[in-house]
């Protein structure tokens, strides 16, 4: 059993406590969900399991905690490394000996374990997860699934009572996400392994937990209790509960199934579904585009790297004010399409135009004159000493004068930090102030690569809000991302590539509705192209009742 | 990796050994032939990697032979000459200085390859399980920094990429800033992450105690040693006719100080975990390179002049050739022949597993729980 009992801590040099007064207990085998706001504290409380809080960290500590009978304050973390295995969020950088056959035997040779005992261990846990056929891989070949199954191995050859994951899959497209998921539920119902997991997809996880713990906000008292309790009374939830929370179903359903069956009790759904679609809400092409000039044409593009084609024909014409999604798979080519867009990256074969400029024969300088990106990390942008330094740099870069940047920043609700340390911001707000950086320059066209990556449902709701008011004020968007949600919220037409071709380009209802993998939730609960998002259901059953 | 790391190891020591003893291009060439028809049968894996490092190889051979050339000018066989007058490179070049720049450039090329194909053969993880225990600690770290240096270089260039399109031209020094802080602080919190990572893993535990007199005679022995090496190389460079007794004691130092390596790594209670196993083509290899070592190392000692090669007069332009040392050097191309006549050439280490087996116990395996 763990325990904690009247747990504070700050930070070294903070001055309010990130955990006040904390009181819990997690039986043996439980399934446990952490969810909160970012910067609420889950990493704070994941790592007081092991001891890297406080004794990696400092900072002062209040009151006790006790993991199946062993004091992780008494104990330091590689003596609980018995007792508590811990995954960490980025696959990246957990691995210290390159061989995946390595890093399962590091910990136990830490541990000196016999040679007989480390491999039959070895050989259990490569059959428990599946992994048999990657042992002898290098790590850095592996996908971000397969090294995160890999990191969950490396831990579990120590035979821990309790497997702790720090957001294990924020890095992961939604299917490596899911071989995760299923690999965890799999250790807990078969081993009987404790599993405290911090997650912000509910959606894919909340249906496996058996109970929520749920931090508000710093120093501020958790609630806890079963899936349909605590989602019953938080903000933070997936589409389908809040749709349930909005209509008033009796239960929260934690599984599309369990939700098509509330719908069954539903006559006026009924009455909706079985309605013909209307032509406007079914979703069909934008017909007053054809005049003005495509801002970004691509024709028969073909790029390789290393003798592998990344890119194989594509072809495709953007509207202005346009929002796109690009999907696909991880190395499906979307990055490398945004780069081609950008003149980053040169085609092998045909050609790339953004505003008649053909991205072969023309100076980054102008490019960027009219595309803003914002990568995947927005560490990669932040530098200065300031919020306001970044957005001097940006439009100093750009031969552009200095600018009153408040009504950006309070769009953004970024007004407080204007002169923070970028790099001390949480998450979300690091990634609000790199899409700021973008758009003080004002540019036409808007390049995002996975721009929701770690960030909570308000934070992403929020960005959906921002993206959508960019498109209104006539900007054109392009945005590869493995979101759905956010997909079937801003984007009006959804490009999916497979292995660099483009599989499907069309209206975003008609794709995310024929799609099986690519459908947001609220769809796979309807399957009907009329309903992508909670507002679209609210919005028929309103239109319904008043009528009547 | 297709044999044992210990028998690859004693292969590159026992190609490289010759390589450094001789410029003789007859025995060098005999050496390259034989590795690179090792390395050939790697290329398919790792050639990518390697041949741009072999590239630049080849480049330092091209560049060797002018440089030498240009700056020696001894020599009989004049080809053409320079105005005096030009510093440095003026005056005559000589035939005799194109082959000695080549012949040294061919020697650099051969140290290179023979390099490149034992880290294609060779796993780096392997390799540091067979590292001494009191060394391990060292080893960890070189293997984490060659881990590290191509995500830092990919990660170098997604900043270098984000910031250009945010307008940032890169042309002066001081341009690189926005290019060096997020990549210090992404590497800093790269490496706390691993850090933490290690922790939770039980690295830099189990250190076996020790009383409080064996700890106080470590002291002592450091000091010493470290004394002792100081003394000695004092002595050796201030008397330079009479240098022997100083390396005496510098080395007697030395030894010192890696007895208490030894001895403070021996409380580290680590085990090995190795799934490697030796073969019949293991004792081939590693009798075919302890065969060439030792024959090498008996003719630099006992007929020097037997390997020695030397363009410029008074010695002879064509180099001796020994039939015995050739056919001898020719034994480096046993691993390359033995990959040849095996039946499956697949890797050995992906075998489907059958456990449990008696595993492989290193002798460096200590005590067990």
């Amino acid at each position: 059993m763990i325990e904690f009992r009247d747990v504070t801590y700050a930070y070294p040099g903070a001055l309010s406590p990130v955990l006040n007064h904390l009181n819990m207990s997690i039986e043996d085998g439980e399934f446990i969900l952490v969810v909160g706001p970012s910067g609420a504290g889950k990493s704070t409380l994941l790592r007081c399991l092991n001891g890297l809080v406080p004794h990696f960290y400092g900072g002062r500590f209040g009151g006790q905690v006790q993991v199946f009978g062993d004091d992780p304050l008494e104990k330091e973390p590689r003596e609980m490394s018995h007792v508590v295995g811990f995954v960490f969020q980025d696959p990246e950088t957990q691995f210290v000996v390159g061989t995946v056959e390595g890093e399962l035997a590091f910990a136990m040779e830490n541990h000196n374990l016999s040679p007989l005992l480390m491999r039959k261990r070895v050989e259990e846990v490569l059959d428990q997860l599946n992994i048999a056929h990657l042992r002898n891989r290098e790590v850095s070949t592996l996908s971000g699934g397969e090294k995160q199954r890999v990191a969950i191995a490396s831990v579990l050859t120590l035979s821990p009572r309790v497997l702790v994951l720090d957001e294990p899959t924020s890095q992961l497209d939604p299917q490596a996400a899911e071989e995760i998921l299923t690999t965890l539920q799999k250790v807990n119902a078969d081993l009987g392994l404790t599993i405290i997991l911090s997650e912000h997809r509910l959606e894919r996880v909340v249906q496996y937990a058996d109970r929520i713990l749920y931090m508000p906000g710093v120093g501020q008292e958790p609630i806890s209790g079963s899936p349909q309790e605590v989602l019953q009374h938080i903000d933070l939830t997936p589409p389908l509960i809040t749709l349930a929370k909005e209509l008033g179903w009796d239960e929260i359903p934690l599984t599309i199934k369990a939700g098509r069956k509330q719908v069954r009790r539903m006559p006026l759904m009924a009455e909706i579904l079985s309605s013909e679609i209307h032509p406007s809400t079914a979703g069909s092409e934008q017909g007053d585009a054809p005049q003005s000039p495509s801002p970004i044409t691509m024709e028969n593009v073909w790029f390789s790297y290393n003798g592998h084609d990344a890119l194989r024909g594509v072809s495709l014409s953007v509207r202005p004010g346009e929002f796109i999604a690009l999907m696909g798979r991880n190395g499906s080519g979307k990055t490398t399409l945004l780069k081609q867009i950008l003149g980053l990256l040169r085609p092998k074969r045909g050609t790339v135009r953004v505003y008649g400029l053909d991205t072969s024969h023309t100076d980054l300088e102008h490019i960027v004159s009219h595309v803003g990106y914002v990568p995947q990390n927005p560490g990669s942008l932040l530098f200065a000493e300031t919020v306001r330094e970044e957005l001097d740099f940006t439009r100093l870069s750009h031969k552009l004068p200095k600018g009153d940047y408040v009504p950006l920043l309070t769009q953004l609700g970024l007004a407080a930090h204007a002169e923070s340390y970028p790099r001390d911001l949480s998450v979300g707000e690091r990634q609000r102030v790199a899409l700021a950086t973008i758009l003080v320059a004002d540019p036409e066209i808007i390049l995002l690569d996975e721009p929701t990556r770690g960030l909570d449902y308000v934070q992403k709701r929020s960005l959906a809000h921002l993206l959508q008011k960019q498109k209104a004020e006539g900007h054109t968007v392009l945005m590869a991302t493995h979101d759905v949600e956010l997909v079937a919220t801003c984007a009006d037409r959804v490009i999916i590539l497979g292995d660099g071709e483009v599989i499907v380009d069309g209206p975003a209802r008609e794709v995310m509705a024929g799609s099986m993998v690519f459908a947001s939730q609220i769809n796979k609960l309807f399957r009907d192209p009329r309903f992508l998002t909670v507002e679209d259901v609210l919005h028929a059953v309103g239109s319904r009742k008043s009528p009547s | 990796m297709r044999h044992h790391v210990l028998s690859w190891s004693l292969w590159a020591l026992a190609a490289l050994m010759p390589t450094l003893m001789t410029r003789n291009p007859l025995y060098l060439l005999i050496t390259v032939l034989a590795v690179a028809l090792g390395y050939a049968q790697h290329q398919g894996k790792t050639g990518a990697a390697w041949g741009t490092f072999l590239r630049a190889g080849l480049m330092l051979w091209v560049l060797t032979v002018p440089f030498n050339a240009l700056f020696v000018h001894h020599g009989d066989i004049v080809i053409f000459s320079l105005p005096r007058s030009w510093p440095f490179i003026g005056g005559p070049i000589t035939l005799e200085a194109v082959i000695y720049g080549t012949v040294s450039g061919l020697a650099l090329f051969t140290i290179l390859l023979i390099f490149a194909t034992y880290n294609a053969q060779v796993s780096h993880y392997e390799l540091l399980r067979h590292t001494p225990g009191f060394l391990y600690q060292a080893s960890l770290v070189t293997s984490i920094a060659i881990t590290f240096v191509p995500q830092m270089l990919a990660s170098a260039n997604d900043i270098r990429e984000a910031q250009m399109v945010r307008g940032h031209k890169f042309r002066k020094l001081r341009d690189m800033l926005p290019l060096f802080m997020p990549l210090l602080t992404s590497g800093l919190e790269r490496a706390v992450q691993l850090a933490e990572s290690m922790e939770s893993r039980g690295f830099g535990g189990n250190l076996a105690p020790v009383s409080w007199r064996q700890a106080m005679a470590q002291r002592l022995a450091t000091l010493l040693g470290l004394v002792g090496l100081l003394i000695g190389f004092f002595l050796s460079a201030y008397f330079p006719q009479r240098s022997q007794p100083g390396w005496i004691i510098a080395g007697m130092g030395g030894i010192l100080l890696l007895g208490v390596f030894r001895v403070q790594g021996s409380r580290v209670q680590r085990s090995r975990y190795h799934r490697s196993t030796w073969s019949g083509e293991d004792t081939i290899i590693a009798t075919a390179s302890a065969l060439v070592l030792a024959i090498f190392t008996s003719a630099k000692l006992l007929a020097p002049q037997m390997l020695s090669y030397y363009p410029y007069p008074p010695f002879p332009l064509t180099p001796d050739f020994n039939p015995l040392l050739g056919g001898i050097l020719s034994l480096l191309a046993v691993p390359a022949l033995l990959y040849e006549l095996s039946p499956d050439n697949g890797p050995r280490l992906s075998r489907p597993p059958s456990f449990p087996r008696a595993p492989s116990i290193n002798h460096q395996t200590r005590t067990y729980q």
